[in-house]
């Protein structure tokens, strides 16, 4: 009895692994083939971009809508991702066209850039609607993801390379910090850089005094601002912080035109491509130029954003979480580290 | 005394040698060794042996030459700062200079250039990571101020193997993919379109032939065009192109190739798959791998054969130059077919 009543037990036993293996099985092949689906699978995704109007630059830098534009597409390239490019042309009504027609395409998802905050408060709840995801760049949407510059962060690091060099070269010396550049740019956020650039200042110094020299955004006027300030203060030397690097720039020229190269050391914001550049081109962020006044300029990526965003955006559309606010990693761009950060790849 | 400060300065030497040895990057932790031993410096030619040759001159068929190479002269687009300009010395043409009753005269020119101009190769010296170059070569310790005294080309076997050449065009237009650059007057791949491995993959498919051990690749995508158009199309031949991505280059080296070649500046896509890396794709077959790169192929001839033929492989014919310590150096190559 024992014999035949412990037969079927095992027997019993086995159906029920084998039936748990098929189940196993089954759900392994469910997987197989949404994993296969989910890496097969592309997404169509808008990015309306602020402006490329030619010429127009953007955040307070010297980057334009272009470069933004194609940093977007190379990015893309490592994404299952189609891009569709809009220009929202810093217009209202282009934004919300550009919506418009990104939501008959069904796109998978939005990204939009565009700073006027009623159009923004907007354009979230259309998309929502539509059943569409949206990741704003610079200028909020409400309950949307926000990737953004972090201008506290980028004055800090220019203030605080300025004083550090000040404090070092400078000691003894009678010292004088200049904030210069488009001071006055609100929709730009540059007083908020501004404002970041005195604090830093003063963690080194603080009882360095400060000149604030607004060009209104134009940097032939840096000549004559910077001209009489220096002129006016034969034996001081000068911190520069530039808000853009065609301020930095015109700044140097500035010291030059005065005969005051040795008494000036610049830092600038963006390291757009007119401070740094192609294989052949002398550019003054250069490692064989690292006696220059200019220390160095604060990266803004804003051609590298794609990388950023498009992340983002490829954890949203996998509905996986990602943070309510991404800031730009800023970072002190110097002779030295130029060719890492910007490794010069054309040959132009 | 005497003794005190000898042992100072054997002591000072001593210290200074050793920050010296500091100093220098431990290549072993920065570049793989050479399969072919801790003294090679031949790299991917060691794979062409005498069987690859023969078995590559099974590829001429009807003894069609197709050449591979573009013209060398003045207006070419090059790479950064580069030049080449040739001086004609023709001193015996010179009223009473000819020589002898049969009045022979002569003539020979001056080339001041760089060695990577034109159709030509990168050998095993040209591209490293830090100071450590293919097979852990310290190279700090063997450059003097004219060449290499390691990794020169004089190391080099033979190329005389078999070619396939991939035509991207073609598999870019076959999935639908296909954008183009208007610049192009004839089709040809934008300026930053990733070469993957499928992609060559279906190259290979599409003339039903697969790579061997000892092969070169040569891939046509069409950018070519641009050089032939020179010097109207040079800035934008030279801002960028398509070209193999690192996904792709790592899928060539488990080919065991020899070489891969393109009709680009580069071979590699530009700009890169990641902005902060330089010119990877170099570093991943030169340095780590030691296979040839061969840059500004002609490749249209070739493919357009292919395309009529349906046959996409040739016998390989380049001669490089027993050019003692350089780096790299134009080349003449032609597709036996």
């Amino acid at each position: 009895m024992k014999e035949t009543s412990a037969t079927p037990a095992p027997r019993v036993g086995c159906r029920r692994i084998a039936r748990a293996l098929r189940g196993l099985a089954l759900l392994l092949i469910l997987v197989l083939v949404h994993a296969t689906a989910a890496q097969e699978r592309r997404w169509v995704v808008a990015f309306a971009n602020l402006t490329e109007e030619p010429g127009v630059t953007l955040e307070g830098t010297g980057f334009t809508g272009r470069e933004v534009r194609e940093g977007f597409a190379l990015a893309a390239r490592q994404w299952p991702i189609d891009l569709v490019v809009y220009d929202n042309r810093r217009d209202s009504r282009q934004a919300l066209a550009n919506v418009a027609d990104a939501i008959g395409r069904k796109v998978d998802l939005f990204i939009h850039y565009h700073a006027d905050a009623v159009t923004n408060a907007a354009v979230g709840p259309r998309l929502r609607a539509a059943g569409i995801p949206v990741l704003a760049i610079n200028y909020p949407v409400p309950d949307a993801p926000l990737y953004t510059v972090d201008n506290l962060a980028a004055g800090r690091i220019a203030g605080e390379a300025l004083a550090e060099f000040g404090a070092r070269a400078w000691r003894g010396h009678t010292v004088v910090a200049v904030l210069i550049g488009h001071l006055s740019a609100v929709e730009d956020r540059v007083p908020e850089r501004a404002k970041s650039v005195t604090e830093g200042l003063r963690r080194h110094l603080p009882t360095l005094k400060i000149a604030s020299l607004d060009t209104q955004g134009n940097p032939a006027r840096v000549s004559g601002l910077l001209g009489r300030l220096v002129t006016a203060e034969p034996r001081t030397k000068f911190l520069i912080a530039a808000m853009d690097d065609a301020t930095a720039l015109a700044a140097k020229a500035a010291l030059e035109a005065a005969g005051r190269l040795a008494d000036g050391a610049i830092v600038g914001h963006g390291v757009d491509r007119s401070i740094h550049g192609g294989m052949s081109e002398r550019k003054e962020l250069d490692p064989n130029n690292r006696g220059s006044i200019v220390l160095g300029s604060v990266a803004f990526y804003l051609d590298r954003y794609g990388y950023d965003v498009l992340p983002l955006a490829v954890r949203m559309l996998r509905r996986e979480p990602v943070p309510a606010r991404t800031v730009t990693h800023h970072k002190l761009i110097t002779a030295a580290n130029v060719f890492v950060e910007y490794p010069p790849y054309d040959m132009q | 005394m005497r003794l005190a400060s000898s042992a100072v300065a054997i002591i000072l030497l001593l210290l200074g040698s050793a920050s010296l040895a500091v100093a220098q990057t431990d290549c072993t932790k920065v570049v793989p060794a050479s399969p072919w031993g801790p003294n090679d410096q031949t790299g991917a030619t060691n794979r062409v042996t005498p069987a690859v040759t023969k078995a590559a001159a099974a590829e001429i068929k009807d003894g069609n030459v197709i050449p591979m190479s573009y013209p060398l002269v003045d207006g070419i687009p090059l790479f950064g700062s580069r030049f080449t300009k040739s001086i004609l010395t023709t001193t015996s043409l010179a009223p009473g200079a000819a020589l002898g009753e049969n009045q022979l005269t002569y003539m020979e020119d001056t080339w001041l250039s760089q060695s990577h101009v034109g159709t030509h190769l990168d050998g095993l010296g040209h591209i490293g990571r830090k100071d450590c170059y293919f097979n852990q070569i310290a190279m700090g310790k063997f450059i003097n101020q004219n060449y290499m005294t390691k990794l020169g080309l004089e190391h080099l076997k033979t190329f005389a193997t078999r070619g396939v050449l991939v035509d991207m065009v073609k598999v870019y237009q076959a999935a639908g993919k296909f954008t183009g650059n208007p610049a192009c007057k004839k089709p040809c791949l934008d300026k930053g379109t990733v070469i993957t491995a499928a992609d060559i993959q279906a190259g290979l498919r599409m003339y039903n032939t697969t790579l061997r051990e000892g092969d070169i690749l040569i891939i046509h995508t069409g950018w070519g065009n641009l050089f032939e158009q020179f010097p109207a199309q040079n800035a934008t031949f030279n801002s960028g192109e398509p070209g193999i991505g690192k996904d792709a280059a790592k899928w060539l080296v488990s080919q065991k190739i020899v070489a891969v070649g393109g009709d680009t500046w580069g071979v590699e896509v530009i700009p890169g798959e990641d902005p902060k890396e330089a010119f990877i794709v170099h570093n991943i077959l030169i340095t780590d791998n030691g296979i040839h790169i061969i840059e500004n192929v002609r490749t249209d001839l070739m493919a357009a054969e292919a395309a009529s033929t349906g046959r996409s492989t040739f016998f390989f014919s380049m001669t490089v130059p027993k050019a003692v310590g350089l780096t790299g150096n134009f080349v003449g190559i032609e597709g036996i077919r």
